[in-house]
């Protein structure tokens, strides 16, 4: 009864199990709603912030919060401690839909029971981890995509200026799809802890995502660039005044976290029953 | 070569063994009937041989190689508890989305061969959850079957399925293993369908192997009766048990152990004055093996 061919394994590469476990999961994120809804979300979300549908007369809140039209996508400066909503609304609020997207899209992986399918035919968990967190990061991209067009809608819209330096904008924009891949590792790290219970994972994610624990420290130590080690201080940092340094300290920041989080979760996934 | 290999292995939960020093082996090409009661660490024992649970001790062997090898656990097929498929998304969908996970080429064309295996191929558009109980496990074995597996893992893969069900899921895991040279280890509560397919067993109790043999081993030691009807049934026990050494009253019938002549049964009872009225000869199968073998530990 034995087939040779049958009994032939040949160890397929990590290259090989990524490609496996990524084509999964974009096949999953462009074929389900769930991205095209936070998608529409980040686009919507600058409209209403900026032409002040959150709060007063059509217009009159967004006079007093932006001067610019490209303050509704970054800070004009690296500011922590938040002194007004112009401070803190821009394209960060990405990273708490971001937050709540992955705690949904891997809740599903568990609760529907499709993460037996995976861990069977994976052995090595760390697949699991590195294809969550690229997923997390291409979508937060993308909804940083979004976010960007909604806002510059919304800055025509409302007559702001459009007058900046480019270079910092772009470096602002770039540092803010850089800061995606830690955010996503954090995020991808927090729900493999909590699995099903995405209820609990998207509480956490929001909490981290809003940056209440950075704000919070930075009420009391103060407005300093030592807050920039964190993922939120580095994603304040990425501001309109940008430079090349602003996007290296992103792409470390944001690289060493993903690091960090990508094997403290391949070790929790290792060391856990996947039930 | 043997499919699966453990040796002490254990797992607990909350201090409870599940499965306690377990030993097992699976020929290659066995289909392996994996027999215990609820609770006895029949799907653990999956789950764990799935790399779905972290074992507290023990090895796991799969073909030769540790159950953790990237390269053995891509051709590991299962079914456990559920399909672990996405409710919302079609029956194609979702074998698209476990072809891609195995890095499959010719992804369609593999989806069409495994839903024509599990006789579904009408049915792939249809959303997963709108899907029967019974289509539900033929799903479920279709995902498993995807990548041309070498080991097949499907826990009470018949449940909740009707006689027609039982018989098709029957049909498939037959031919998979002699057509394709899968290995498979099912477990089952209805062991008169695992009794028609199965060519090893192994019986779990409390988390251990007690007993582990092939179809084969299991006829040997299946033992002969001759069930019969009389029309004063405890006088004709009476009768036999003169003669015979183990004479018993079951099921409504009177049967008598190990003796394979019938004949001189009848000619026994009719020279006493009782008339036969059915009589049949018979051996023990695996669910009264089985359920003597339960007994016989309970008493111990």
């Amino acid at each position: 009864m034995e087939n040779k061919a049958m009994l032939q394994f040949d160890q397929p590469s990590f290259f090989k199990r990524l490609k496996g476990m990524l084509g999964v999961d974009f096949y999953r994120l462009f074929h389900t709603p769930l991205l095209y809804i936070f998608l529409f979300i980040a686009a919507l979300i600058p409209a209403l912030v900026s032409m002040g549908a959150m709060g007063g007369e059509e217009g009159a809140e967004t006079a007093g919060m932006f001067s610019n039209a490209w303050q509704i996508i970054a800070a004009s400066k690296p500011m922590y401690i938040i002194s007004d909503m112009g401070d803190y609304a821009n394209m960060n609020m990405v990273y708490i839909f971001g937050g709540i997207m992955i705690s949904i899209f891997i809740g599903h992986d568990y609760k529907s029971g499709y993460v037996k399918q995976l861990f069977t035919t994976h052995a090595k968990k760390q697949d699991y981890m590195i294809s969550k967190t690229m997923l997390g990061a291409f979508s937060m991209v993308c909804m940083c995509v979004t976010y960007m067009i909604g806002g510059m809608i919304a800055g025509a819209a409302t007559g702001l200026p459009f007058k900046i330096n480019a270079g910092s904008l772009i470096c602002a924009i770039l540092g803010k799809f850089i800061m995606s891949l830690g955010w996503a590792s954090l995020y991808t790290f927090i729900n493999v802890i909590f699995r099903s219970k995405f209820g609990i994972s998207i509480a956490l994610c929001f909490v981290l995502g809003t940056g209440i624990p950075i704000i919070g420290a930075a009420a009391v130590i103060g407005n300093t660039p030592a807050l920039n080690i964190f993922l939120y201080g580095s994603s304040v940092y990425a501001c309109l005044t940008s430079n090349a340094l602003t996007l290296v300290i992103c792409l470390m920041n944001s690289v060493v976290w993903a690091v960090i989080y990508n094997v403290l979760g391949t070790l929790i996934l290792n060391k856990r029953d996947c039930y | 070569m043997n499919a699966i290999e453990i040796k002490g292995l254990t797992k607990s939960f909350r201090g409870m063994h599940a499965v306690d020093s377990l030993n097992m082996t699976v020929p290659v090409g066995a289909i392996y009937g994996f027999i215990g009661e609820n609770g006895s660490g029949k799907s653990t024992t999956e789950k764990l041989i799935c790399g779905h649970l972290v074992p507290d001790k023990g090895e796991i062997k799969l073909f030769g190689k540790p159950y953790t090898d990237a390269g053995v656990r891509v051709r590991v097929g299962a079914l456990i508890e559920s399909a672990g498929c996405f409710p919302n998304s079609s029956v194609y969908a979702n074998l698209m989305m476990q072809a891609l996970n195995l890095g499959i080429k010719n992804r369609a064309e593999e989806i069409q061969r495994v839903l024509k295996i599990v006789r579904m191929e009408d049915n792939a558009k249809l959303k997963f959850k709108k899907c029967s109980l019974g289509m539900k496990q033929r799903i479920g074995i279709a995902m498993a079957l995807l990548g041309n597996p070498a080991l097949l893992i499907l826990d009470e893969p018949i449940n909740g399925l009707d006689t027609d069900g039982m018989r098709i899921m029957r049909e498939i895991i037959v031919d998979i293993t002699q057509n394709l040279g899968c290995t498979v280890l099912i477990s089952s509560h209805i062991l008169g369908e695992l009794e028609k397919i199965a060519t090893h067993y192994g019986i779990i109790r409390q988390g251990k192997l007690i007993q582990e043999m092939s179809a084969k081993e299991m006829d040997a030691r299946s033992r002969v009766f001759v069930s019969l009807k009389t029309g004063d049934m405890q006088e004709a026990i009476k009768v036999l048990k003169s003669k015979f050494d183990d004479v018993r009253f079951e099921d409504d019938y009177i049967r008598v152990y190990d003796v394979e002549d019938t004949e001189s049964i009848v000619k026994h009872l009719l020279d006493s004055g009782h008339k036969v009225s059915e009589v049949e000869k018979n051996k023990v199968g695996l669910e009264e093996y089985y359920i003597q073998l339960m007994s016989k530990k309970e008493e111990a």
